[in-house]
């Protein structure tokens, strides 16, 4: 079943562009000059039901564009989206009640009161039953460990705490969409390895469909399925985590050192050993792997051999580096 | 009817989240509360009564007793029917984007703002109530306070206008950045068309009459001169006619420029 389409959905945002300084600031009062920025182009999507899907692009990539256009945000220039069955735009009860948004970077509870009342007005908005709705708070707050601040303020928590009370916050009415914008941004590792674990748990018992930006790749890497890459308001890979990495050119971590400093430059293949240093790192494709260690292993004193696979974080890294060198 | 319910207790939440936030700062709310309307009513108290010393026993037709109490009611009623708080708040959530967390609920940013709105008036009314009760009784100024319930349903029935026009400047938010400059115009206005600066049996014809057609004097004018005495039963309930009007008419413009707006709108910041 398809939860999430998009035929042809593009965007375009007007803005105002101020020209420098005080002349500028005066000439703009009087008349203003605006330009078009398309943030995401003619896009053809499809999202099967119960998928996870990580979104990941650079900034201005066209990813938070995305993600208002499903939540209803804002409507598309060109072009349909539907989700669950709903155009979003429209608002209707019946798919906001289905869906959730989680901004990384905004609060969504409220400010002046303990999460314990804040949850207890979603419940409200939500119409959600009382004594459900205090026990999976139990649930959820207990496996974010993070039940002992309930009943602070939002103001006095710290950003890691926030997040955790956002993300409870954001499940209280068990969504068929979870629509999740830097859901770690800005924790510390302990806090992401927890909110992370607790959404593999999540999604194992509550099979909701994800959409999942984040600029931690181990995020994508742990937690989605499906791997949707933007790049300048265009999906330039929409498949499976397994198949990207099959897919992209396959880097080697060479690292390797000798008994004292190099004496000269080494060359092997295309890879510079500066005069000087002892102890190297070096990328290497896997089809020029052999060639390159029967080269090296030629060198007097070459010791500490190791081979490991480039991480996720690195193959995505350059795949968006070589997309956005695209004109 | 389980809509209705759910509708009900949703708004009751907001109702309520108003005056748990109020109590949450207690400083703030007790000079919001107490010492506001306190210095307010005391300052004009003191004004009026050097001017009546000055310029003998009337001013513009008015005894002094007649005046005082309406000097008292006056800025206690005004407070109830302006606002700034929540209309700064509803641009803010807009120019801002943190409108985005509302957006995306279940619910009418209109309803959300609305309760909290009538809760925050509610329960800072409920408490500063007892200042402009504690002069007039002081000063035996002519009040009928059998009056004043009837006086306090009219007053937060046009709460509900008042939040219109709020909501309906709100909108503009979408259009342009930083529109609070219209908050305080507006403001300004109404200063004058509720009757809050000057009572309007002083304004000539027949700019008075205009005056009175709108609904804004159902603002200040209206019940203060019902309560005091000065204005009939049958004029005083005109006022929820032009009241209503108001608010259809705000409404309205409110559902237009919102729907309009919505359109441009570009979720700042998220």
């Amino acid at each position: 079943m398809i939860a999430i389409e998009t035929k042809g959905a593009s965007r375009v945002y007007k803005s105002y562009t101020k020209q420098q300084g005080f002349r500028g600031s005066v000439r703009g009062f009087f008349r203003r000059s605006y330009v078009e920025k398309t943030a995401l182009h003619p896009t053809d999507l499809q999202i099967h039901s119960g998928q996870i899907v990580g979104l990941v692009g650079a900034n201005g990539a066209g990813k938070t564009t995305l993600l208002k256009l499903l939540s209803g945000l804002i409507s598309p220039t060109h072009g349909k989206v539907l989700a669950l069955g709903f155009n979003p735009f429209d608002r209707k009860k019946e798919y906001l009640q289905q869906m959730s948004l989680l901004l990384g970077q905004k609060n969504q509870l409220w400010w002046d009161i303990s999460s314990r009342d804040s949850f207890a007005l979603l419940a409200e908005i939500y119409s959600l039953d009382r004594s459900l709705t205090e026990k999976k708070i139990a649930e959820i707050t207990q496996a974010l460990d993070c039940e002992s601040v309930l009943d602070t303020q939002l103001r006095r928590l710290s950003l890691g705490e926030r997040m955790k009370m956002e993300i409870v916050g954001s499940l209280l009415h068990s969504p068929k969409l979870l629509l999740l914008d830097e859901p770690t941004i800005g924790l510390d590792i302990v806090a992401q390895t927890q909110i992370r674990n607790f959404l593999l748990n999540y999604v194992k018992d509550m099979k909701p469909t994800i959409i999942l930006t984040s600029h931690y790749m181990d995020d994508i890497a742990q937690l989605a399925d499906q791997l949707l890459l933007m790049s300048k308001g265009r999906i330039v890979y929409n498949g499976s985590v397994s198949k990207f990495t099959n897919a992209t050119k396959k880097q080697k971590l060479v690292g390797f050192s000798f008994p004292e400093p190099l004496k000269g430059p080494q060359k092997i293949l295309n890879v510079n050993l500066a005069q000087g240093q002892q102890i190297f790192e070096v990328e290497i494709s896997e089809l020029e792997l052999p060639q390159f260690l029967s080269r090296l292993t030629l060198l007097p004193g070459i010791a500490n051999l190791t081979i490991s696979a480039a991480n996720f974080e690195d193959e995505i890294r350059d795949f968006m580096q070589n997309e956005s060198a695209k004109v | 009817m389980l809509k209705g319910r759910s509708l009900l207790r949703r708004n009751f939440a907001f109702f309520k989240l108003a005056i748990v936030s109020q109590l949450e700062y207690r400083l703030n709310f007790f000079v919001d509360a107490v010492m506001q309307p306190l210095l307010g009513t005391g300052v004009e108290v003191l004004l009026w009564l050097g001017i009546f010393q000055t310029s003998g026993p009337t001013f513009g037709g008015f005894s002094m007793q007649d005046y005082l109490a309406y000097v008292i009611w006056s800025p206690f009623i005004s407070r109830i029917t302006s606002t700034w708080l929540y209309e700064y708040k509803m641009i803010a959530e807009i120019d801002n984007g943190s409108i985005n967390g509302l957006l995306v609920r279940p619910m009418s940013f209109f309803e959300y703002y609305l309760s909290q709105f009538l809760g925050y008036k509610f329960f800072t009314t409920s408490v500063s109530l007892v200042i402009p009760v504690g002069f007039i009784l002081y000063f035996r100024l002519p009040t009928d306070f059998s009056r004043l319930p009837i006086v306090l349903v009219s007053i937060f029935y046009f709460l509900i206008l008042v939040q219109m026009m709020s909501f309906t400047i709100a909108t503009f938010a979408f259009y342009l950045n930083k529109v609070y400059s219209l908050t305080a115009a507006k403001n300004f206005l109404l200063w004058f068309l509720t009757g809050e600066l000057l009572p309007l049996d002083i304004v000539p014809e027949p700019y008075r009459s205009w005056i009175i057609g709108l609904p804004f004097c159902n603002a200040v004018y209206l019940p203060v001169g019902y309560l005091t005495g000065r204005l009939s039963k049958e004029i005083f309930l005109r006022g929820f006619i032009t009241t209503t009007y108001g608010i259809l008419f705000f409404a309205v413009a409110g559902i237009i420029l919102w729907k309009q707006g919505l359109k441009k709108y570009v979720g700042t910041g998220a």
